[in-house]
């Protein structure tokens, strides 16, 4: 009985121990073993009201990009892991998800995000906790002129890009400008860009701020249109579902495009898989910028990718999709150059990047002027294009601006020209 | 300022606002019998607009077949939903009714938007016009789905309200939204009417989202603003009005867009166009709180 007691002491006191090591072992972090993947988290809308439109084809080329690292043997030898985390658009939702991506599921880093508001969220988390984190479709100036070293974008900001557009319209001539942007972070980034160039320029405009959410602009257009003196360009900067409704609206009712008047949207619905299907003969002559290569300008890295994209998921991918897509390349990249994981190691090595991947070379600025080029890809691509037919997709339609990737010799193509 | 342009204006008011009418009575009749409010009716109306949209890209239904085929199918699934989901409303185990309601139905809402973002995919789609085309008056434009919208809505409006006062199902209805004890007395299957008035507020939504769906587009969240604005009418006209949210309902589609376009402030119209409606209902709350055809006690029994 006595040697039984002890055995079975014994073998208690064993298994105690065992567990302590395994518990010490947890807590001063284990060598990563050869089979555990490296966790890459994902943040971005996936459902509403978000813009979960542009957050799947997002989500999709995370995943593809995944899926190439990993056939190719991942990194470190380790597989990549994609941790997705629906955000749902909503700032409160964001922090959420960074909370939970860093303390719960221990990611290395983060990427994603569709909504600048909610990016401004996810990216105080990633500062607090000193992972790297890169913004993917977000445009506000604010994300890196704050100057937190965790914070990289790929996305072009409003600077590069409602400053085109600003250009642009000066350029083509428009001398008085409907302006229509949803109030969120976006439009507004959009608004305080564009405006002080218009200025600059001379151009007129009026400036109408409409809730991201609605659909119906019938009244607002019917007000355009009756507008003395006439307005003869219509800059709408709207990202989410309304777009394909104001857009359809503006068509039916006569206003824009006509041969008095022009149409341009910046945000991204125009250049989305259900673009045409939602517009129709309204989307013929509209305006809209690509965010990334044109297509004269695709390396080998662009080509491989829309392949596989419309191969795997048979439908174009968007110009987010190929940010995205990139994003994920640009983080396995720097792991494998810091060949570490840790947060600093991967900020140093993300400092030091150059590489060319689907939207060409890439390299972060790490000066501070202006405040915004901090941990900026200062060459994101940014094209306007206008389509000049129906069903057009995006990256066949004519490059109009700026004039040195064009390739028609038009500024602007006027219906019935 | 021609009469035109403001000819235009009112019209689009009426429809927008006849569209809002044809959701609300949908809440107001539900409210009526089982006496919850209905927080997933407009998603009940994203499911319509859907349903149309299939039935004319999948079997090449003409759109107003598709119309009432979507009215059908979900009269049909929302006696599925209330029997499964509002049945402890009826009982007398269920101590909380109220809050029960509320719940079921916001939870709901929430299930019917995510499923939707699953089963529809994530992109608008439009379905083809009922009648495409437009009418030019003088320099202004209205689009012949709107002028559709609009007849087709005050159609079902007086369809319903046919159905409510000259039928023996409209006044058995009535009388389980007075009194379900005394209609039980009479020999009424009060169970059965709750059914019936969820699935005829479910048609009706359907109808609303088929018709709106070539003019704005379906979406999975499309649902969530006239959830608010079904609320507001209902409130505006008074609870367990029918008549009320028709006359609220034109009311407010009127009142937003004549706001738009009217508003001495062109800058801010747009942007402020819902918080009018809101204050509409804080004003008419102030003034008249039982709203404008609500009786002061809502519960008979």
């Amino acid at each position: 009985m006595l040697v039984q007691g002890r055995r079975h002491v014994g073998s208690k006191l064993a298994a105690l121990v065992g567990g302590l090591v395994l518990v010490s072992t947890q807590f001063v972090g284990a060598p990563a073993n050869a089979a555990d993947p490296i966790k890459i988290g994902w943040v971005g809308p996936l459902s509403p009201p978000g813009g979960y439109a542009e957050g799947v084809l997002m989500k999709q080329a995370a995943e593809l990009a995944a899926d190439e690292i990993n056939a190719k043997g991942g990194v470190l030898g380790r597989p990549i892991q994609v941790i997705f985390q629906d955000t749902r658009g909503q700032p409160e939702e964001g922090t959420a998800a960074a909370e939970r991506l860093i303390s719960q599921e221990h990611v290395v880093a983060i990427t994603g995000e569709f909504h600048s508001s909610v990016f401004l969220a996810e990216m105080e988390v990633a500062h607090n906790a000193g992972i790297p984190i890169i913004a993917v479709d977000v445009w506000a100036l604010k994300i890196t002129a704050k100057g937190y070293p965790e914070v990289f974008r790929v996305a072009p900001n409003q600077a590069l890009i409602a400053g085109k557009y600003g250009e642009w319209i000066a350029a083509a001539g428009f001398k008085n400008v409907a302006f229509l942007y949803e109030k969120n972070d976006g439009g507004q980034s959009a608004r305080d860009v564009m405006l002080p160039i218009l200025d600059k320029h001379g151009v007129k405009y009026d400036v109408v701020g409409a809730d991201p959410s609605a659909t119906e602009f019938t009244a607002q257009i019917e007000r355009f249109k009756s507008h003395s003196p006439a307005y003869d360009f219509f800059m709408a900067a709207y990202s989410l579902a309304g777009a394909y409704p104001m857009m359809n609206q503006s068509h039916t009712l006569g206003f824009a495009p006509t041969a008095k008047t022009g149409i341009a949207n910046s945000g991204g619905p125009a250049v989305d898989p259900t673009f045409w299907k939602n517009v129709g003969e309204g989307g013929k002559y509209v305006v809209t910028e690509v965010v990334g290569l044109p297509k004269n300008a695709w390396n080998d890295t662009t080509k491989a990718f829309v392949a596989a994209f419309k191969k795997k998921y048979n439908h174009s991918p968007s110009p987010q999709a190929i940010e995205n897509y990139d994003a994920m390349l640009l983080l396995a990249d720097a792991i494998g150059r810091a060949k570490s994981t840790d947060g600093k190691a991967l900020i140093a090595a993300l400092e030091k990047t150059d590489i060319v991947l689907g939207r060409g070379r890439y390299t972060f600025s790490t000066g501070h002027t202006p405040d915004w080029a901090y941990h900026q890809f200062m060459d994101a691509p940014v094209a306007l294009i206008q389509y000049d037919k129906v069903n057009q997709d995006a990256e066949d339609a004519p490059i109009i601006w700026p004039r040195d990737i064009a390739d028609v010799k038009y500024l602007y193509l006027k219906p019935g020209q | 300022m021609t009469w035109d342009y403001i000819f235009v204006q009112v019209a689009n008011g009426a429809v927008i606002g006849i569209i809002y009418a044809l959701i609300a009575v949908g809440v107001t009749l539900i409210f009526s019998i089982l006496k919850i409010v209905n927080f997933a009716h407009g998603d009940l109306y994203m499911l319509g607009g859907y349903c149309a949209y299939y039935f004319i890209a999948l079997l090449g239904a003409p759109p107003l077949l598709a119309m009432l085929l979507s009215m059908a199918t979900l009269f049909a699934l929302a006696i599925v939903l209330e029997r499964l989901l509002l049945t402890p409303l009826y009982s007398d185990a269920t101590e909380r009714k109220d809050e029960y309601g509320l719940i079921i139905t916001f939870g709901l809402a929430f299930f019917l938007r995510n499923i939707a973002v699953i089963i529809f995919g994530p992109y608008p789609l439009k379905p083809p016009s009922f009648i495409p085309g437009v009418q030019h008056i003088g320099e202004m434009t209205v689009t012949n789905d709107r002028l559709f919208a609009g007849g087709v809505g005050i159609v079902l409006i007086l369809a319903l309200l046919y159905f409510m006062h000259r039928t023996i199902w409209g006044q058995a209805l009535d009388a389980v939204s007075q009194s379900r004890e005394s209609a039980a007395i009479v020999g009424i299957n009060s169970r059965r009417f709750n059914s019936v008035a969820f699935g005829i507020g479910a048609a009706l939504a359907a109808a609303a989202g088929a018709l709106i769906a070539p003019i704005f587009s379906l979406a999975p969240d499309m649902g969530v603003l006239p959830n608010i604005h079904a609320f507001v009418i209902v409130i505006l006209g008074g609870m367990g009005s029918v008549l009320g949210s028709i006359f609220a309902g034109i009311l407010l589609g009127e009142a937003e867009n004549l706001f738009t376009a009217f508003f001495p402030d062109p800058t801010r119209a747009l942007a402020y166009t819902n918080a009018f409606g809101l204050l509409i209902l804080m004003v008419v709350l102030i003034v008249r709180p039982q709203g404008f055809f609500g009786r002061r006690h809502l519960r008979m029994e």
